[in-house]
């Protein structure tokens, strides 16, 4: 039902902006339905990471979803990942990233998300795209049965969104509508 | 009206595609508040400073609503928004920081775009085959259709150590009557002399910004890491405050004030000589 929600938005927004498509500002209104897309892309987003790092998922279904995470962000996307022990950024090419998730040496591992969210400002940037972040907190449990050893973190993550109107042909006719990919991901070790 | 209704098909199938533990699926651990009382961007810094989001963060308030800047509400965003923890801001200060931000004839805002706010970056950068710590002064400027973020000044201790200008008796020079003889004693100064910077006006300031960029260019420097990011505040009329992001257990976490000073007239300035020149 709620990825009714997302292609209901998707529509709305195509329709009003068709009236809108001269304003520079962004409404409050467009704003909070801008919101929501960016929220769904990132629900999509942690749901990819979980499946990615869930150990009862295939390979190749893997593989596939890596593909689908991989199509929500912007060309060039990077993760920058730092722990409480090491501020140091590591970086990651996403795909990269995923592909590590993947390959954690662990036999049960299970990723949730807090309840809890923030999404910023939206900010207009040189070449007239807007750019917000929103961030998420992430729960990491791996196991493995042979050492009997747990390992759990929990991390803050904040996700670069990059807004930008665009136009489609719908039956001979040209929409505008307001689109989201995601950007680079800063993820910190939080001492949660 | 076929191809629409394809579309939505694709659409809606694409998404069903996959399942699993998502954001907000059944079973998502719960925050206790930490999370939620965390100032968990910069943004939100300057929403909670303004009172501009609800008190639980749910929601954000525009100029059209009735709470929008509710001086109650930005009392009690303000007084969260300090490091209480470790950072000893007597508490005396930030009731007086308080009572004129929150003035009920001039309250003070922050506002994103207004300048007199910029960031410290602390980071690394290979150089000469050794990680070196490099300070870089970040401020936002208008640039086409928006704003950026770009490097306004730099400090490297390898390039400070680079130019100690001599002074009195140590000092040397170029006699007054050199034109006379053509500048020929040019030679002294610069084939001779390891300290070319002598013969510089008084006024002279090496300009790190280029140093660094030409060492860039030329393949000399080579950034490394991100360590530390801190913003520095001069927006609030005769203050500064100085910005943090505080990782740690409890509630009090996040972008939070570390720092507070009440700027008597012509204190700014040292201030600022102080934060670009500390290292």
């Amino acid at each position: 039902m709620k990825k009714y929600i997302s292609l209901f938005l998707f529509l709305f927004l195509a329709g009003t902006s068709v009236s809108m498509a001269q304003s520079e500002t962004i409404s409050p209104a467009r704003k909070q339905a801008i919101d929501s897309l960016a929220l769904e892309k990132v629900k999509d987003l942690s749901k990819y990471i979980s499946i990615i790092g869930s150990k009862e998922t295939q390979f190749s279904e893997a593989n596939r979803v890596m593909d689908r995470a991989e199509e929500l962000f912007a060309p060039d996307a990077e993760m920058g990942v730092s722990s409480l022990n090491r501020k140091e950024i590591a970086y990651y090419k996403v795909r990269r990233y995923f592909e590590r998730l993947m390959a954690l040496n662990y036999d049960r591992v299970n990723i949730t998300w807090y309840d809890i969210h923030y999404i910023s400002d939206l900010e207009r940037q040189p070449d007239g795209r807007y750019v917000g972040v929103v961030t998420v907190y992430q729960r990491f449990e791996g196991t493995s049965l042979e050492s009997g050893l747990n390992y759990r973190d929990t991390t803050k993550k904040d996700i670069t969104i990059y807004v930008e109107k665009k136009q489609t042909q719908i039956a001979g006719r040209t929409i505008e509508f307001w689109d989201v990919m995601l950007g680079d991901i800063r993820v910190t070790e939080t001492s949660a | 009206m076929r191809k629409l209704t394809i579309i939505i098909l694709l659409i809606i199938s694409s998404f069903e595609l996959v399942s699993g533990q998502g954001l907000y699926s059944p079973g998502s651990p719960q925050d206790d508040g930490r999370f939620a009382s965390s100032t968990k961007q910069v943004n939100q810094f300057f929403r909670r400073f303004n009172g501009e989001e609800s008190a639980d963060g749910s929601k954000r308030y525009y100029d059209t609503d009735a709470e929008y800047r509710d001086r109650t509400l930005r009392g009690k965003f303000i007084s969260i928004l300090f490091d209480n923890e470790t950072s000893n801001v007597e508490s005396q200060l930030k009731s007086d920081f308080l009572k004129e931000v929150l003035s009920e004839n001039l309250p003070q805002y922050l506002a994103f775009h207004r300048g007199e706010w910029f960031s410290e970056v602390e980071t690394t950068f290979i150089y000469k085959g050794k990680r070196e710590n490099v300070t870089l002064f970040m401020k936002l400027q208008p640039e086409g259709l928006g704003y950026e973020w770009v490097v306004d000044k730099v400090n490297f201790a390898p390039f400070k150590n680079l130019f100690k200008k001599p002074v009195g008796d140590q000092k040397s020079f170029l006699h007054p009557m050199s034109h006379e003889i053509g500048f020929m004693n040019l030679r002294k100064a610069f084939q001779d002399s390891k300290l070319p910077e002598a013969y510089t006006p008084k006024e002279y300031e090496p300009d790190y910004l280029t140093l660094f960029l030409y060492e860039i260019k030329n393949g000399n420097l080579k950034f490394d890491n991100v360590l530390d990011v801190k913003f520095h505040f001069f927006q609030i009329d005769n203050w500064y405050f100085e910005v943090n992001q505080f990782n740690r257990p409890g509630f009090n976490t996040g972008w939070l004030i570390s720092n507070l000073i009440k700027l008597k007239p012509g204190e700014k300035d040292v201030v600022q000589r102080y934060i670009y020149d500390q290292k």
